[in-house]
């Protein structure tokens, strides 16, 4: 299957140019780039790793590509994601967030269900590379 | 970055050269150099020159002749107080205006800005100067100081070897001039032969004359709407070469604090006319009076004195 | 102090002796009035009747939304009344109204009201207060309330939104691209199990969210506890499917406020991220619901049912940029705001106006989008507008360009009515929206480039080439009928 987390995943894979295209816009915006990556693709993990600090007062994509791919080097099989972090007042969220990287198998998820009174279910959505330990999950 | 020849519109293999700068703008840049700076002569020949082989690559590039990526990384030698960042800036420029930068801005570092106090520290700072310059131009003042080989726990050389690295494999990210004295760079230069290698351009700044830095003086105070009496000028060529001779010397920049003095005196001097009202021309002149004050016109010879 | 009009002056006993005066001479005319900082200001398009002049319309309708009555009353001289008295204060002929047109003349009369005047927190009062009252008054044609500045003094004693773009954004985990949501469709007569299906493939296919419409409460046709749990199973099944957060908008509207609670604290249980109340419950309903929303970490979507019959004519009723302003501070986080392109009423201009009410930190004075006041919104978080109605993905450019990322496109008959079925519909929309988005960010110009850059995705995307295949002929032009009245003026700058 294809995780479609992040605002590109229905497109195909971003090329490198196309990746350094967007990460230029947010530049553009303002915006600090970080790089972040995880083998815990659930839908509710909100804190991937991340590889370096955000980079703040960069000018150019260059500076943002060079950690992407020091983190493509490091964790081939993880995914890795691209976030573009707004610091104005009133937002001092994410703007925009994409995978730059994917691992090459993607099992998926089990939706498990526990019955309940009456009618009810308990749902957990869980992935199937999570049965094994962190590190070896891809 | 080279278009297919075959693509290209020109019935004949040919490109424009002088076009091809005016279009990106290059002369403008170039003349203004020569406007707004004093002196520097061989400085602005030598720019004359680079620009002038970058648009040679350029359209070399265009006719699908060979298309590596010029280096572009230089050394600017010379005193304090000479130009070398005002040059740079506008090197950034003309870079950019050509196409070998992509933003065209320019950051400023120190040893201290790259270099780290413990371990582990170093490569990280180095990284996040270098990310920040990148697209533009890494201007590392005094660069010398990364190279302590007598303190063997000094990180200075992995900030070193990380520059290295980025100014080989990354030339069309960033490119960096390093600057200081001169004799001091060389001596740096012969410690790492790698960083020598990778420079391609040398531009030593040579010591403004008297006459240049009085140009410059009068620049100066036009820029901040002052002006000196008429028979102030004399006495300003005059205390310029005496303070030429003195020691610590830093050329533009001396200029500069010896007329934050002047102005200082002026200041004091109409504050104590006694009475009068003050107009505009009282307000922007400097006389000759206010020059005159300075410890460089004493006889008496103070050994740490200078002013 | 401001002084009043001259008339009052001839003394207290005069004005205060029985019978009946004038609205302007009992006070509520004062064009020399500097409104304050924490007055709330109201700004109403006025029609009056034959023979009754403009100043003394406006005073009567400050008069009638205050503390007047159609006499004089001595019980008056009881309260400091010079400070509850509403103040007209300014009245401007609107443009291209009255002799030499087709439209009775109208005026702007702007009104000030003291802070207080109204309970905090409490925008049931604040309704009753400015339109229980002066609608009626047969003096006046007709009257819009067209704009309100509300202060900050009082924007501060409501909570707002309880979840608001950002967090909502942050609990979903996405980011940079407005969300997609359909609703379901056939509007009514779906059974549970078969609404469950077009839940599921609607969101497994691409979409964020899927949506109960307004008059889906419970009917014999489908019991919402029904509804509830098979949409869950459907929503559970679409995200473990696909990896990401889906979420289907429960509507929750009930007959009385202990069904509501009961319908919402169910789609809690079952672990929905949202729940959905039409605004015909009422504002004392939605402020609880809000608070409700608040106290159960859910995203609370409100669908403007029924404000049609009383926003759309632009000579009377109330704007619905007041209404907008009203659904903030009384706290929603999802708002139908229009789509400016779609089946339902809404000029491009006006329906921006409304947006940026939902949207910014601080609205902008705008009088080509029909903000007449700069509002502060004193931080109060910022509403998510819901674009929904006859839109498709052939518009996707138009769409983002009008409105940018934070919004909710809604395609019902646009996912559902695909050829080659729901998932395909989905996933046109999702495909269209990433591409026109990612071409956006890339600089190209989406406005022009819009089809072009469409058709170049359909060629290796079959569902969204079939989709823009479909509906390439489909757009809804009809002469709005609340556009704003002034128009900006190109200038050199520009």
């Amino acid at each position: 299957m294809r995780i479609t987390q992040g605002t590109f995943s229905f497109l195909p894979d971003l090329t490198d140019e196309e990746i350094r295209a967007q990460i230029q816009y947010a530049i553009d915006q303002g915006w600090a780039c970080s790089v972040e990556h995880t083998d815990d693709p659930h839908p509710r993990n909100t804190y991937w790793e991340m590889f370096g600090l955000p980079m703040f007062g960069l000018r150019d994509a260059a500076g943002v590509m060079v950690e992407v791919s020091a983190c493509r080097k490091a964790f081939p099989r993880h995914y890795i994601k691209v976030n573009a972090f707004d610091s104005t007042r009133g937002i001092e969220s994410i703007r925009l967030s994409f995978i730059v990287n994917r691992p090459p198998e993607e099992p998926g998820f089990a939706l498990v269900r526990q019955e309940n009174d009456g009618r009810r279910i308990r749902y957990t959505t869980a992935a199937y590379s999570a049965q094994k330990p962190s590190g070896s999950r891809y | 970055m080279a278009p297919d020849p075959q693509a290209a519109p020109a019935p004949a293999d040919t490109v424009d050269l002088h076009a091809l700068c005016a279009d990106a703008g290059v002369f403008e840049l170039l003349d203004g150099l020569d406007r707004e700076l004093v002196g520097l002569a061989p400085v602005k020949t030598r720019i004359r020159e680079i620009a002038a082989l970058l648009a040679v690559d350029r359209a070399r590039a265009l006719l699908g002749l060979d298309a590596r990526p010029p280096s572009l990384h230089m050394c600017f030698t010379g005193n304090p107080g000479t130009g070398k960042t005002t040059v740079a800036l506008r090197m950034a420029a003309v870079l950019h205006r050509l196409g070998y930068v992509r933003k065209g801005h320019l950051v400023a570092v120190t040893r201290d800005d790259l270099v780290g106090q413990y371990i582990g520290h170093t490569a990280p700072k180095t990284r996040e100067a270098l990310k920040k310059a990148m697209g533009g131009v890494l201007f590392i003042d005094e660069a010398y100081y990364l190279y302590r080989p007598e303190n063997e726990r000094d990180y200075g050389q992995e900030a070193i070897e990380i520059l290295l690295q980025v100014m080989e494999n990354q030339r069309d990210d960033l490119v960096v001039i390093l600057a200081g004295y001169k004799d001091r760079m060389d001596t740096f230069f012969r410690s790492n032969p790698g960083m020598s290698s990778r420079i391609a351009h040398h531009i030593d700044f040579p010591d403004y004359s008297a006459d240049e830095l009085a140009a410059i003086a009068n620049l100066m105070l036009e820029a901040m709407h002052y002006r000196l009496a008429p028979d102030a000028q004399g006495v300003l060529r005059e205390y310029i070469v005496r303070r030429m001779a003195r020691p610590h010397f830093a050329n533009a920049r001396s200029i500069r604090n010896a007329l934050d003095r002047a102005r200082l005196r002026q200041a004091s001097r109409l504050f104590d006319a006694s009475g009068q009202r003050v107009g505009r021309d009282a307000l922007v002149t400097i006389d000759a009076a206010d020059l005159l004050a300075s410890r460089v016109f004493r006889k008496r010879e103070d050994s740490a004195a200078q002013s | 102090m401001n002084a009043p009009d001259e008339a009052v002056q001839a003394g207290a006993k005069k004005r205060y002796a029985a019978g009946v005066l004038k609205y302007r001479q009992m006070g509520y005319w004062q064009p020399d009035y500097e409104p304050k900082a924490t007055d709330l200001i109201c700004l109403f398009r006025i029609t009056p009747q034959d023979g009754v002049d403009a100043e003394e319309a406006a005073a009567a309708v400050a008069g009638e939304s205050s503390t007047a009555t159609w006499t004089v009353v001595w019980t008056d001289l009881l309260t400091a009344c010079d400070s509850y008295r509403a103040k007209a204060y300014r009245v401007d002929p609107v443009p291209n109204t009255g002799p030499g047109t087709s439209t009775p003349q109208q005026y702007f009369a702007y009104v000030a009201y003291d802070l207080i005047l109204f309970e905090e927190g409490s925008i049931a009062n604040l309704t009753a207060s400015l339109i229980g009252n002066v609608f009626s008054f047969k003096p006046l044609k007709a009257c819009r309330l067209e704009d309100i500045r509300i202060p900050v003094a009082y924007v501060k004693t409501f909570k707002g939104p309880p979840t608001g773009i950002v967090v909502e954004r942050e609990r979903l985990d996405k980011y940079g691209r407005p969300l997609l949501g359909a609703t379901m469709k056939p509007k009514l007569g779906l059974s549970g199990r078969n609404y469950g299906r077009v839940v599921y493939e609607g969101l497994v296919g691409g979409l964020d969210f899927t949506k109960d419409d307004e008059n889906i409460n419970s009917q014999p046709f489908m019991h919402w506890r029904d509804r509830f749990l098979f949409g869950m199973e459907a929503v559970n099944r679409a995200q473990a499917a696909t990896g990401e957060q889906k979420g289907h908008y429960l509507n929750v509207t009930a007959a009385t406020m202990e069904d509501m609670y009961e319908r919402a604290d169910f789609a809690k249980e079952l672990g929905s991220c949202i729940v959905m109340i039409d605004l015909v419950v009422g504002w004392t309903a939605i402020q609880s619901m809000s608070n409700w929303a608040r106290r159960n970490d859910m995203i609370l979507h409100m669908h403007r049912a029924g404000h049609g019959t009383y926003t759309r004519q632009k000579n009377h009723g109330v704007s619905f940029r007041v209404i907008a302003k009203w659904l903030r501070l009384a706290g929603v986080d999802h708002l139908h705001a229009g789509t400016a392109v779609g089946k339902l009423e809404g000029d491009p201009m006006t329906v921006q106006g409304y947006y940026n009410v939902c949207r910014e930190a601080c609205t902008k004075e705008d009088l080509s989008r029909g903000l007449f006041f700069e509002q502060d919104w004193a931080d109060l978080r910022r509403v998510m507008p819901v674009a929904s109605g006859g839109i498709h993905a052939g518009q996707m450019h138009q769409l983002l360009t009008l409105f940018g990322d934070d919004v909710v496109l809604q395609f019902g008959g646009g996912t559902i009515g695909h050829p080659a079925g729901i998932q395909a519909g989905a996933t046109a929309n999702r495909v269209a929206l990433e591409a026109m988005v990612k071409a956006r960010n890339e600089g190209r110009d989406i406005a022009a480039e819009g089809p072009g850059l469409l058709a170049a995705a359909g060629r290796w995307c079959t569902p969204l080439a079939q989709a823009l295949d479909t509906w390439k002929d489909v757009s809804f032009n009809y002469a709005s009928t609340d556009t704003p009245d002034f128009v900006a003026t190109a200038t050199a700058s520009a």
